[in-house]
């Protein structure tokens, strides 16, 4: 495992290749002529119009319109129902984004992120939310409680950060362990409870509106159904496009830092921290600056799940939730924007797909054909059937039932895509892209 | 990364503020003993029964750690699916899922029977620790660590939903010979039989330190024997114990398969008092390793002496904050021995940031 | 390395071929392919003037004399189940679905309702409040999953997050959270209830101990709503019969945590009795230790608090002498009456292998409720998901001597349930991998009490959930 040092962390953000000068609509790759060209977002035209066409097809995706309808992700994923997946994935990316920005262009460690999301969560709570008998809240209008939150919960990582910047590799990570143990515990105190609200029910979150001030008229309202420009959209529509909004600022934020001078900083430090210090990039006040960040993404991604989700307890910005973050960016792809976007995607719908496959098979084996037949092999309704996946709702030992497979396939198809491509999605799409490039030398 | 196992003179202060505690922590104790003899007794006692129940658990983090670079996430998911192994062999009347009649529970005497129980089931946790290596982590030779750390975080996912399986109902008995029963030091017995004011030590409490104890200087001699030299070789530098002819490959089988056994035994001892009074597999016996993991980290994570010394001041900081600081429950919060071993652990570690033994990094330009 | 490529590769075209063959076949995916309508036509799309059929008024049975609008064909009626079958509370939500599952095809194998056969949805939330949202969301669109109404609602969050969108749509939803609070029209309108609360459950709990034991009484607790709704309802209890509070540890027991402090607690006490609002684990380690240290009270506490399996465990003894368990319906074939008899024999009918469980009770009643609330939607001509929300307050259902029986209409302080049920653990009577076939097959208990309802519950004043209304 030593050889594992050198393909290290530094290995993944710094992959060339993205970028083509622009001269005809395919361009030449690899060449750049100035660091300010290859230091754009979109470094050639080709990416600037895919871009473009992505952006736009999300925000029109919930509207059945002709072209756009036809793709089937698109129809699939317009739907009613998978709109609020969908709406969790992009609360999710925001999150990871500060994830990413502290253990992939850092280099720090850290599996507390679930503790800065329920700071920001429970911030906005005090800042946004309605008082009660039992809780804090301020009504104060988004414009206040979002940023709060982020600004808040970077606070806390300020605060938490001299402590973390003495530690390194897995001693940090299970000191920011400790602390999401702490955070739960803080939110089920008697004081902490009049943030958190019950430590069984929760409390109310506020919700997506924009309003002058407080206790005024919202002029954009996620409350009820609607006429937006020239579409009607429904509540869920609604919330989607204002969540696609603020992910989209939120990446463009993330990607802008990364390229900023502080982003090669906290580079610097990921790849030799001693070596940075000699350069004269002071590592306490960038590690400082990293935990600052991430708790300012974690702080609005918390924020934003809350008010999405609605009763969020203490219980729940627990170790499993870090760890989805933790798993987010490395199936996604360390360092890298398109990989935490592609991560979150895989990690908050492929569970939601795999249940749709178990649920495809179970309906096949009523039918005919070499499929159902298949179908009919793998599925068992119990008792003399032949199949280790059961119908049944109570199946001791094996066979298991389907809620039970769909949570193992779940875990192998981690364990197997990490066994095939340890780089994860981003890695894939190298692949892919070098693939075509070198075609047909690509051997 | 290389490390070298230099004498590191550790300011001062760290070393001051840790005489400190220990001092302090001494001197309570024995004023403990002069007002509540008994109840200093019985909390001493469940101490050493809890810290050496982290101890062990800790000891099988750190033997795949140190033998594979592996932070392992899933060692709570293999102390519970060992405790089943244990409960199926021991417990059951047939083999599982079959109708064939389990030959274990009627050898000889009760002891014995239970006896070899636990070495097929501990070797079955072995063979699975072997498995595991073999088809997952072997392929990811020369990966980066974060990725097999999460591909353990999978694994976890995958054992716990299998051993959720077969636990459907909520409890599986274990059968242990002395069960959740103690005796009683001390104490007046009143008409109906029962003690009361003497300290209650359950028999968990010794079995554990026992168990503890052998299992540390097992593991104390075989790194002396020559496939323990070996393995610190490639602890130490993989590619040049390659070069010295060690079967590396045979390290890690044998580094798995002793952290599996470990954590089968810890998941074991954690459905025993102090952890629980069933003597049953539960759900909750998986988080056995999140309770253990500061002991880990306290205590170095590559170091075997560390796991011993860690799970035992860890288990006496959580006891005893739960026996003497009860009467502030209130401001405190309810569930505060929950914290205890974080805080002990991140306090722990602003002085020694490698943890007490663990062996600091060289960094290099 | 190459056959996983392939494994792989599989793999994602399935998920693909799914995603692609659900908007194609009937019966799967998500496609709104039923509803010409796009969703956004101003109000929301469950209004019960909507779509679909004929005639008002009338008939009770005839398939197409009936207003529907989601979750009713003229084939199948669809129940949604958002239940927690995977995660930490799936060993109790399983059976309690299993015995639901049973009951409909029961149903079906009879006639059905209204002629049409009885489809339960069950969507898995994992115990997610987010996941559960989701589910919601399916179960009350208009796609081929929706619902007519929501037979469980698994979890008190997850219910309280879906509570307004409840009374939104106008649909019904049971819960299977026994918290005090959903009573009250202002938080849960469209939530309902069945069985006692676990404040009311206390109120019978103490005053049965008190009588027979002392008063000198410990209250020990998790924190939460289950937590505070159990203590708080032995609190006012206690305060009532003017008992003596000798250990108030509401909130004090944490799961995981270490409980010394709360054993500690108890034993220097000198309680007669203990009411514990906790969990079965956590109550095997505080009873244990407690026990091993001389103390000699008798325990009870609120349902959830008390598993039969815990007779598996060293504990058996200690449970057998000294603890009382309370609960809300009368448990496995401890009666003769007809509804016990139905249930035995139906089990041992669809599923005889199936284990022994007392959760059978939960979902057979539970099936028999939305029956019951369905045939009355039916004889209202109206199985809109307005109309059954409607046709639910106005129904008396009866439980055939399985619980007490349930009813929505009027003034809360009318309808909340006032009796709950008092067992004795025993050992004899407890069978460790008895299947429903067994004859002597049992869960270890002996009835003391039930229904009861002690002057206490009788008086009880219902003015809000218990640990508000202080």
């Amino acid at each position: 495992m030593t050889l594992s040092v050198n393909k290290g962390l530094s290995g993944f953000a710094r992959l060339p290749g993205s970028g083509r000068k622009g001269a005809t609509l395919l361009g030449r790759p690899n060449l750049f002529t100035s660091y300010e060209r290859e230091s754009r977002i979109f470094t050639s035209t080709t990416q600037k119009v895919v871009a473009a066409v992505i952006i736009v097809v999300l925000f029109l995706m919930p509207f059945e319109l002709p072209v756009i309808n036809q793709i089937p992700i698109i129809r699939f994923l317009g739907d009613g129902p998978y709109l609020r997946p969908v709406s969790t994935t992009l609360v999710y990316i925001v999150a990871a984004l500060g994830l990413n920005l502290l253990l992939g262009v850092a280099g720090q460690v850290s599996i507390g992120h679930a503790f800065f999301m329920g700071a920001g969560a429970y911030a906005a709570a005090f800042l946004g939310g309605e008082a009660t008998s039992t809780v804090y809240g301020h009504g104060l209008p988004i414009w206040i409680w979002l940023p709060g939150a982020g600004v808040t919960a970077a606070a806390i990582g300020v605060l938490i950060a001299p402590v973390a910047v003495r530690l390194r590799g897995l001693y940090l990570a299970i000191v920011t362990l400790g602390l999401v143990f702490l955070g739960i515990h803080m939110g089920n105190m008697d004081w902490g409870r009049k943030f958190a609200g019950d430590p069984g029910l929760g409390r109310d979150f506020p919700s997506l509106e924009l309003a002058l001030w407080k206790g005024q008229d919202p002029i954009i309202s996620t409350a009820d159904d609607g006429r937006w420009l020239w579409f009607d959209v429904t509540k869920a529509e609604k919330i989607y496009l204002v969540l696609l909004c603020i992910t989209l600022f939120m990446v463009v934020l993330a990607k802008n830092i990364i390229r900023s001078r502080t982003g090669r900083a906290l580079q610097a430090i990921r790849d030799r921290d001693v070596a940075a210090e000699v350069m004269g990039i002071p590592e306490f006040k960038y590690k400082v600056i990293a935990f600052a960040l991430s708790s300012f993404f974690a702080g609005i991604g918390g924020a934003l799940l809350a008010s999405l989700v609605g009763k969020l307890p203490a219980i729940e910005w627990d170790l499993f939730l870090s760890v989805e973050f933790v798993a987010i960016l490395l199936i996604g792809g360390l360092g890298t924007i398109s990989g935490t976007v592609l991560g979150a995607i895989f990690v908050v719908l492929g569970p939601r797909l795999i249940e749709e496959v178990t649920k495809w098979l179970e309906s096949q084996t009523e039918a005919t054909g070499p499929v159902a037949t298949v179908a009919d092999l793998i599925v068992t309704d119990g008792a003399n059937d032949f199949g280790p996946v059961s119908t049944a709702t109570q199946s001791p030992g094996w066979p298991m039932s389907i809620f039970s497979w769909n949570v193992v396939i779940y875990g192998l198809l981690i364990v197997v895509f990490l066994i095939f491509e340890p780089l994860g999605l981003y890695g894939i799409w190298l692949n892919i892209k070098s693939y075509f490039k070198r075609w047909p030398f690509s051997y | 990364m290389d490390r070298l196992r230099t004498f590191n003179p550790l300011s001062s202060v760290s070393t001051g503020v840790v005489t400190l505690v220990a001092v302090a922590t001494v001197l309570f104790y024995l004023f403990r003993a002069i007002v509540e003899p008994y109840v200093m007794i019985q909390t001493l006692a469940k101490a050493i029964g809890l810290g050496s129940t982290y101890a062990l658990v800790a000891l099988g983090f750190v033997l795949i750690f140190k033998g594979t670079q592996v932070v392992n996430f899933a060692q709570g998911a293999l102390a519970m699916v060992g405790a089943l192994f244990l409960s199926f062999l021991a417990a059951d009347e047939h083999i599982p899922f079959t109708t064939v009649r389990n030959p274990l529970i009627s050898i000889g005497p009760e002891w014995f029977g239970w006896a070899l129980s636990v070495i097929v089931a501990l070797v079955i946790a072995g063979i699975l620790g072997l498995v595991l290596e073999r088809v997952v982590i072997r392929p990811m030779i020369g990966q980066p660590l974060f990725s097999v750390a999460v591909i353990t975080l999978g694994l976890e996912a995958i054992l716990r939903t299998a051993a959720n399986d077969a636990v459907q109902t909520e409890l599986r008995p274990l059968a242990i010979p002395w069960g959740t029963s103690g005796f009683t030091l001390g104490g007046e017995t009143n008409a109906g039989g029962l003690t009361s004011g003497g300290a209650s030590i359950a028999w968990a409490y010794v079995a554990a330190a026992i168990t503890a104890v052998a299992a540390f200087l097992a593991v104390y001699f075989f790194y002396r024997s020559r496939m323990g030299v070996a393995m610190r070789a490639v602890a130490f530098d993989q590619e040049a114990a390659m070069a010295q002819g060690i079967n590396v490959g045979r390290v890690f089988a044998i580094a798995w398969i002793a952290g599996s056994i470990l954590a089968a035994i810890g998941g074991i001892f954690a459905t025993q008092p102090p952890i629980a009074q069933t003597g049953a597999v539960q759900l909750e016996t998986q988080f056995i390793a999140f309770r253990a993991l500061p002991a880990v980290i306290l205590g170095g994570l590559d170091s075997v002496q560390g796991a011993l010394v860690g799970g035992l001041i860890i288990g006496l900081a959580e006891i005893t904050a739960g026996q003497y600081l009860s009467q502030y429950a209130g401001t405190l919060g309810s569930g505060y021995p929950l914290v205890v071993p974080y805080l002990v652990m991140i306090v722990g570690l602003l002085v020694r940031p490698y943890g007490f033994f663990g062996t600091p990094e060289v960094r290099r330009v | 390395m190459k056959t996983m490529r392939w494994l792989s590769l599989l793999l994602a075209l399935m998920m693909v071929a799914a995603a692609c063959g659900g908007d194609d076949d009937s019966g799967t995916g998500t496609d709104t392919g039923t509803d010409t309508e796009t969703s956004a036509s101003g109000d929301g799309g469950t209004d019960s003037t909507e779509a679909a059929t004929d005639d008002t008024g009338d008939a009770a049975g005839g398939t197409t004399e009936l207003l529907t609008d989601f979750g009713v064909t003229d084939d199948e009626i669809r129940i949604g189940y958002n239940a927690a079958v995977t995660g930490i509370f799936a060993a109790t939500v399983v059976p309690i679905i299993e015995a639901t599952e049973v009951y409909w095809e029961w149903v079906n194998d009879n006639g059905g309702i209204a002629g049409r056969q009885v489809v339960p949805v069950i969507l898995d939330n994992e115990y997610d409040v987010p996941k559960h949202l989701e589910n919601h969301e399916i179960f009350s669109g208009e796609g081929p999953e929706s619902v007519v109404m929501i037979g469980q609602s698994s979890g008190s969050p997850h219910t309280a997050a879906t509570a307004q969108l409840l009374v939104d749509d106008d649909m019904a939803a049971i819960p299977l959270t026994w918290y005090s609070g959903w009573a009250d029209p202002e938080f849960g309108a469209n939530v309902f209830e069945v069985q006692a609360t676990y404040c009311v459950e206390s109120h019978n709990g103490v005053s049965y101990l008190a009588e027979n034991f002392g008063n000198k009484i410990a209250i020990i607790s998790f924190p939460g709503e289950y937590g505070q709704d159990g203590a708080q309802g032995a609190k006012l209890a206690a305060e009532k019969l003017g008992l003596e509070i000798v250990y108030d540890g509401e909130g004090a027991v944490v799961p995981g945590s270490d409980q010394t402090p709360v054993i500690t607690e108890i034993v220097n006490s000198g309680a007669d009795f203990v009411w514990a609002t906790i969990n079965p684990t956590t109550l095997s380690e505080i009873m244990g230790g407690a026990v091993a240290q001389g103390f000699t009270g008798m325990w009870s506490g609120n349902a959830p608090t008390y598993f039969y399996e815990l007779l598996n465990s060293d504990l058996a003894e200690t449970l057998d002498q000294y603890y009382i368990h309370s609960t809300y319906v009368n448990l496995w074939n401890t009666t003769d009456t007809p509804g016990m008899t139905e249930l035995v024999e139906e089990m041992r009918a669809y599923r005889p292998d199936a284990q022994v469980s007392d959760n059978y009770l939960f979902g057979w009643i539970n099936g028999m409720i939305v029956k019951q609330i369905l045939d009355q939607a039916v004889a209202n001509g109206d199985m809109t998901r307005a109309g059954v929300t409607q046709a639910a307050r106005e129904i008396t259902v009866d439980l055939g001597g399985l619980a007490p029986d349930q009813t929505w209409g009027g003034e809360p302080n009318d309808y909340i349930v006032r009796e709950t049920y008092l067992y004795d653990v025993d050992l004899s009577k407890y069978t460790p991998d008895a299947t429903v076939s067994d004859d002597e097959g049992g869960t270890g208990f002996t009835l003391i009490e039930g229904p009861l309802a002690s002057d206490l519950a009788q008086e009880f004043d219902f003015t809000g959930p218990c640990f508000v209304a202080e």
